[in-house]
């Protein structure tokens, strides 16, 4: 798997919020469709690896944030659509929450007085 | 519902739907990576080319797929399930190993198991009620040190005196009584108690109620409870069985309720019914017969209680000093005492039956060493596969835990059987029934059992199985005797095994020369040809005069039969346990200070009693018909009394004062062991049957006829006196001292099946590794032969092996049973617990089956063709 500078690996701890956040603007979405989301709209710099979106999918449809169904694809597949469920909204709601704070505290450190 | 509680939901739905969650798995990543060529096709690139980079992309799909899946939390399991069907179709293949394997495995964790279920049942957890560590058992005890139990008016008045206990009871009095009125007249063993009982031990009656305080009185109405086994198996479980009237011993009881199932009471032998007690009114203070329990109330220690009984215990000796002086009370809790009665037996066994299963588990490590060489292929083919240390090892440890688990299940089996044998053998009085249960304790004992030895033996193995060189076995190379390491830890385990087993060995070998010593013990009479059978005449339908020509009457008819030489009767067989002592005095001489000083046992005979017997006339006269109330009182006494007593004078003629009556000595008798073989003799007084008189009465005859054909002559005289009557206990006098060293007995018989076990376990293990070495050796062995070694060489060169482990588990194991045989101390009567001959003898047996166990593979080597061996080169 290649890396160039312009592409990075996705900060640990985000893809949940991530595919949360996604599934809440595309409404329910298949894993690919996940994906490339995810990389267009980060204008490539995020790449989501199948070897960790799939593991990741499965421990959410486990947690209950997400459900998946089977339905026909934009180009008449049958593919495995996720949709967000309560408990899925509050966790990312906890998330992103948490991320700001996080983020904030991290900008305190790094941003010059 | 609970987030938590979803998710385990969800997870416990995959488990039910895998294959089919996999398969919507698998689809999904084909989908995407579809999608992914689409793409590529899209970008322009050729089908090839995008399928290519597709894949190229998405890396291995399997592992996503298993990373995926271990998202439902159950990789861990199906590694295991895995394991385990490996480790089964491994089995399969090696059936007579597994065979062999199991059986040791479940022989020895079966006899783990049945010895646990009684330390279990008698010192972990001996009674099934409530805080049972409240429950006290309070006991008189004289300061000379005798101790006794307690007079009706006594517990009367530490109950009333007391302000420690929730409730007082005394423990049930077991008899067995006639039972009438309803069919044919059957036995029925019951049991008197005060109506505390119950309170005591805080448990309910299933059906109807418990007696009340008024019924608990001298002249209350004669009411019962049926035991709850005793209401199925001859009630037929019937709920109007209550209110009805059963005929005990020619008196009318009414059935007023059921005890609950499973009530026992350890040290008290089973009973069908439980009846209010009464008081006897005659010397109801100085008769010490009655156990006492009791409950102590909350936030009250066993000190608080002791210290206030004695308090009272002062108090009632200068209220009643004729009856009470010196009598002390102590308060103990019922489940220590227990445990010091049946504990050290039970410990013995318990560490026997631990060492023989550690013997058990290195023979196994032994064996699945062994065969681990031959795996060392198939293990280096997983390594090569990928499969790390770790994971091999986990896999045969996972093969032991197969073999042992199985081996438990099987091992329970051999514990109930092992349990039923201990029940047969146990004297019934013990009252083990209810004390050898398998309850769940049992049960986990058992599995954790299995997994501890899964551990022991499974270990070792596991660490030098899992340790593979790839490239040497692989290759098919690598010398075959080529594992030092290995085979010192077999030659370690096999030096543990011969120290195990002489430990073994020697505790048994103890215990099997006490016994002997015990049988070979002169019981003061001679029991051959002796056959007995007890009678008990109902007191109200009997009177005295009916009762005593009843007895006359039958005896002499029985002395009138053919074949039978002699006829007579005691009230308390030697050896069957039960009778009583008391003090007397003698005419002329001062009073004792103490009157346990001058005590002897006191029995009732009718003449001829010592003739049936066996037992000497060593001065004066034996009973006569003449003997008989009116007459002059007479008692003859044994030489251990006169010994004591009258060492210079001639007790003929002399009197003693009995309970307040002059009894003239008209002669002397040897000594009998009347509480069994073990017990020292005692200065013991005969009454005459037909001056003192009692209504239970035990016949001895001396006959040339076997105890079956004398039944078959006894019954029908005694139906055509009395048809209510029953023929009890009927057997040799034989039966009757062997039953009394029962408990003896079974000690030495499980320990040395134990030993046996452990000893053939031993050889079969010395053997299996001297042929080991001796396969590892053929070639080098081989060699010897051609270049012309002596057969005699070659011999010793496989023995020496042999000799030098037994020898070393020898060294090891002679101070072990040196120290280990201090726990039997307390069963040894006859024996000392370093018996010089037991320790030589036992360590020259012990090598004597070494060497005969290492001669096989010895002469295997000296047979060893020369050329067949190179040629294996």
């Amino acid at each position: 798997m290649g890396k160039n500078s312009s592409r990075s690996e996705i900060p640990p701890g985000t893809l949940y919020m991530l595919i949360l956040k996604t599934l809440v603007r595309l409404g329910p979405m298949h894993g690919y469709g996940i994906a490339q989301y995810i990389q267009q709209v980060s204008d490539e710099v995020l790449q989501v690896e199948e070897g960790s979106l799939y593991p990741a999918l499965q421990r959410m449809l486990v947690k209950g944030w997400v459900e998946g169904e089977w339905a026909q694809s934009e180009n008449n597949r049958r593919a495995r659509y996720y949709r967000l469920t309560a408990a899925g909204r509050e966790q990312l709601q906890q998330e992103v929450s948490e991320f700001h704070r996080v983020m904030q505290a991290i900008n305190r450190v790094v941003e010059p007085a | 519902m609970p987030g938590f509680v979803s998710t385990a939901w969800r997870r416990l739905r995959y488990l039910f739907h895998r294959e089919q969650l996999d398969q919507e798995l698998e689809e999904e990543l084909r989908f995407h990576l579809e999608m992914k060529v689409l793409e590529g096709r899209e970008a322009g690139a050729s089908l090839e080319a995008a399928r290519q980079a597709a894949s190229r992309r998405f890396g291995n799909a399997t592992r996503v797929m298993e990373e995926s899946r271990e998202a439902w939390g159950w990789a861990p399991v199906e590694r295991v399930a895995k394991d385990v069907r490996l480790a089964l179709r491994n089995l399969r293949r090696h059936p007579v190993f597994a065979v062999v394997v199991l059986l040791v495995l479940a022989l020895g964790i079966g006899a783990n198991t049945a010895i646990f279920s009684a330390v279990n049942g008698i010192l972990l957890h001996p009674f099934p009620f409530p805080e049972p560590d409240r429950i006290v058992s309070v006991h008189t005890y004289h300061v000379s040190g005798e101790n006794s139990g307690a007079g009706y008016r006594c517990y009367l008045d530490w109950r009333d005196q007391n302000s420690v206990f929730e409730e007082m009871a005394i423990v049930p009095w077991v008899g067995s009584y006639t039972l009438t009125g309803s069919g044919e007249p059957s036995r029925i063993r019951g049991g008197f108690t005060t109506w505390g009982f119950l309170k005591v031990l805080k448990v309910e009656p299933v059906l109807g109620r418990f007696f009340s305080t008024d019924e608990d009185v001298q002249g209350g109405p004669a009411v019962l409870l049926l035991s709850y086994s005793a209401w199925q198996s001859r009630f037929g479980a019937r709920s109007d069985v209550l209110g009805r009237t059963l005929v005990l011993d020619e008196k009318n009881y009414s059935v007023i309720g059921v005890l609950p199932p499973g009530l026992i009471f350890p040290g008290v032998s089973s009973f069908e019914f439980l009846a209010p007690l009464h008081e006897n009114p005659r010397n109801s203070r100085n008769q010490h017969q009655y156990g006492v329990i009791a409950r102590l109330k909350p936030r009250v220690e066993v000190g608080d209680a002791q210290a206030e009984l004695s308090v009272i215990a002062a108090r009632l000796e200068k209220q009643y000093p004729e009856t009470n002086t010196g009598w002390r009370i102590r308060v103990s809790r019922l489940s220590e005492e227990l445990a010091g009665e049946a504990g050290s037996s039970i410990t013995v066994l318990f560490v026997a039956v631990v060492f023989v299963l550690l013997i058990a588990c290195a023979n196994v490590a032994g064996v699945l060493l062994a065969r681990a060489s031959g795996r060392a292929r198939e293990m280096a083919v997983r390594a090569s596969l990928g499969a790390n240390r770790w994971r091999l090892a986990t896999q045969l440890l996972t093969e032991g835990l197969v073999l042992s688990v199985t081996a438990s299940l099987l091992g329970l089996l051999v514990a109930r059987w092992i349990i039923q044998i201990m029940l047969a053998a146990a004297p019934s009085q013990v009252g083990l029934e209810g004390a050898l249960r398998m309850d769940w304790r049992v049960l986990v004992f058992c599995l954790v059992l299995a997994g501890l030895t899964a551990l022991i033996f499974g270990l070792a193995p596991a660490l030098y199985g899992s340790r593979t060189d790839l490239s040497l076995t692989l290759k098919g190379g690598g010398r075959p005797g080529g594992n030092p390491s290995r085979s010192r830890f077999l030659s370690g385990l096999i030096v543990i095994e011969v120290a195990f087993s002489l430990v073994l060995l020697v505790a048994a070998g103890l215990l099997a020369k006490d016994f002997i010593l015990l049988m070979r013990v002169d019981t003061g009479i001679q029991p051959d040809g002796v056959v007995t059978f007890g009678l008990d005449p109902p007191y109200a339908k009997y009177s005295r005069p009916r009762m005593l020509s009843f007895y006359e009457q039958l005896l002499s008819e029985l002395k009138s039969r053919e074949g039978v030489e002699g006829a007579a009767a005691i009230d308390t067989l030697p050896m069957a346990g039960g009778y009583s002592g008391s003090g007397f005095l003698i005419e002329g001489r001062p009073k004792p200070a103490d009157w346990m000083d001058m005590a002897a046992n006191l029995h009732h005979v009718t003449p001829g009693y010592f003739r049936v017997m066996g037992i000497p006339l060593h001065r004066g006269r034996d009973f006569n018909p003449g003997d008989r109330l009116g007459a002059t009182p007479v008692v003859v006494v044994n030489s251990v009394l006169v010994n004591r007593f009258f060492p210079v004078e001639d007790p003929i003629t002399r009197k003693l004062l009995i309970r307040d009556r002059s009894f003239q000595i008209v002669g002397v008798v040897g000594p009998v062991r009347h509480s069994g073989p073990a017990v020292r003799t005692e200065p013991e007084i005969y009454f005459s049957h037909a001056q003192a008189g009692s209504w239970q009465m035990h016949v001895v005859a001396k006959t040339h006829a076997s105890a079956r054909a004398f039944n078959a002559l006894v019954r029908p005289m005694l139906a055509a006196r009395d048809p209510n009557l029953l023929v009890l206990n009927l057997r040799p006098m034989d039966e009757v001292i062997a039953q009394s060293v029962s408990g003896s007995s079974m000690i030495v018989s499980f320990l040395g099946g134990f030993a046996a076990f452990g000893l053939l376990l031993t050889i079969v293990g010395i053997y299996g590794v001297i042929a080991y070495s001796v396969g590892q050796r053929t070639q080098e062995l081989g060699v010897r032969l051609a270049l012309g070694s002596p057969y005699r060489n070659v011999y010793w060169l496989v023995l020496r092996r042999a000799v030098l482990l037994a020898g070393t588990g020898l060294l090891i194991g002679i101070p072990a049973a040196f120290g280990s045989s201090r726990l039997l101390a307390s069963l040894l009567t006859g024996v000392e617990v370093h018996d010089l001959s037991i320790f030589l003898a036992i360590p020259l047996v012990l090598f004597g089956a070494v060497l005969l166990a290492s001669y096989l593979p010895a002469r295997r080597a000296a047979r060893i063709n020369p050329i067949e061996a190179l040629r294996c080169e």
